[in-house]
């Protein structure tokens, strides 16, 4: 099959939803001009600004740091150590080979140094760890990047992430989460840092042929914790009917996010977002003031009583984990020395 | 024990390794493999291969999963 761009060189991609399949070249133009085009459509980013790239060492979010490299933005790396055996360290290596190769050193957070790995403190709480782990990234992505005065931090969620996410909230009807949902969150009084999703018009295979084909070393093993992740049941079902009917993602997502959807309002500032409220029902207050504290729900946003980051109740939800997971090993300890 | 006249089918995600008779259509030895195309990349050594490429005997391809969860 010939590159239907060039018409001369070998294809090495094909891409059924957009009816092309091209050569490595013309492949690597087609993929740049996808997520300009994303950044242009939603004024995600600026040439004026500082971001802060959250990486975990998989195929997302190192093509979404080399590409904003090579398009002549200002970017850091940021990668959080979720204290998983094995998984975490070779993640890390990843990381940084890839920042090497690049000039680059990226900020390393270690959790197990900030008395939270996410194995453990699942354990202690009782709660999913990809729900903890969210929690804690989310902290984190804004902490660094405030402290670090970073304008922006952006992350590399994919059109398959954000399509398995939108499937999620529409089954469940979360009124709130889709009013919310959006490649920009906005930042907002209180320290919360703007969020920008730039690869949101692009695929997985099409992420993972970039990273292939420009020799980006990324780690191919899935999360051992996200084996069970709701989130790869939307993706099963969505990556079936895209089988069937190419270019169905990409429709449903655009169409969702088009002005005219009365599902979803346009992204706000966190302070005038309090018509947005999640909800009643069905979930507990941590995990509805985790959403606020994260995406700026709830009316305005204040200093977390304990760390004094930005929050919408009296501490964040970081800290109440965190509260949490200590209380739990104290019970743990005297249990053991009785 | 390497056979020169199939295709070895390399899933590293799983684990698993499959040997074909060929030549093949990329697509064919997914669907042999029980994959669905939308799901991976499909690499020989440093090429990437679309999914009506023509695998010949002897030949060692690798799929490779690009569903991340979590």
């Amino acid at each position: 099959m010939k590159c239907k761009r060039c018409r001369r060189a070998e294809a090495a991609v094909d891409l059924p939803s957009h009816h092309a399949a091209f050569c490595p070249d013309c492949f690597f133009l087609f993929f740049r001009r996808q997520v300009t085009e994303g950044i242009r459509k939603h004024r995600l980013l600026s040439r004026e600004d500082r971001i802060l790239v959250c990486v975990s060492g998989g195929k997302d979010s190192l093509v979404l740091w080399d590409v904003l490299m090579d398009e002549g933005y200002e970017t850091e790396g940021l990668y959080i150590d979720l204290g998983i055996d094995g998984y975490s360290d070779r993640s890390k290596e990843k990381v940084l080979a890839y920042a090497a190769s690049r000039g680059k050193t990226p900020i390393v957070v270690e959790l197990a140094k900030e008395g939270i790995p996410i194995p453990e403190a699942a354990r202690c709480v009782r709660m999913q760890e990809c729900s903890i782990c969210g929690t804690v990234k989310r902290y984190f992505f804004n902490r660094v990047a405030a402290e670090g005065k970073f304008t922006v931090a952006a992350t590399g969620h994919n059109l398959d992430d954000e399509t398995a996410r939108l499937l999620g909230n529409l089954l469940h009807w979360q009124h709130g989460h889709l009013a919310r949902q959006h490649p920009l969150l906005p930042g907002g009084d209180g320290g919360l840092v703007r969020k920008v999703k730039p690869l949101w018009r692009v695929s997985e295979v099409e992420t993972a042929a970039y990273g292939f084909l420009k020799g980006i070393d990324y780690v191919t093993e899935e999360c051992p914790l996200s084996i069970d992740a709701t989130s790869l049941v939307y993706k099963e079902a969505l990556s079936r009917i895209e089988d069937r009917m190419p270019g169905t993602r990409i429709v449903f997502y655009k169409g969702f996010l088009d002005p005219s959807n009365p599902l979803r309002r346009e992204p706000q500032s966190p302070a005038s977002a309090e018509a947005a409220s999640l909800p009643e029902g069905g979930r507990d207050v941590d995990s509805r003031a985790a959403e606020a504290d994260a995406e700026g729900d709830g009316g305005t946003a204040r200093a977390c009583a304990s760390c004094g980051a930005p929050t919408y109740a009296e501490t964040c939800s970081f800290c109440r984990l965190k509260e949490r997971v200590r209380k739990a090993r104290e019970m743990r300890a005297a249990r053991v020395s009785r | 024990m390497y056979n020169a006249r199939m295709i070895t089918v390399r899933l590293p995600q799983r684990k698993k390794e499959l040997e074909v008779p060929g030549p093949r259509r990329v697509m064919d030895l997914l669907a042999e493999a029980g994959v669905r195309p939308t799901t991976v990349i499909v690499t020989q050594g440093r090429k990437l291969l679309t999914k009506d490429h023509r695998v010949e005997d002897g030949a060692t391809i690798d799929v490779i999963s690009v569903v991340s969860g979590g």
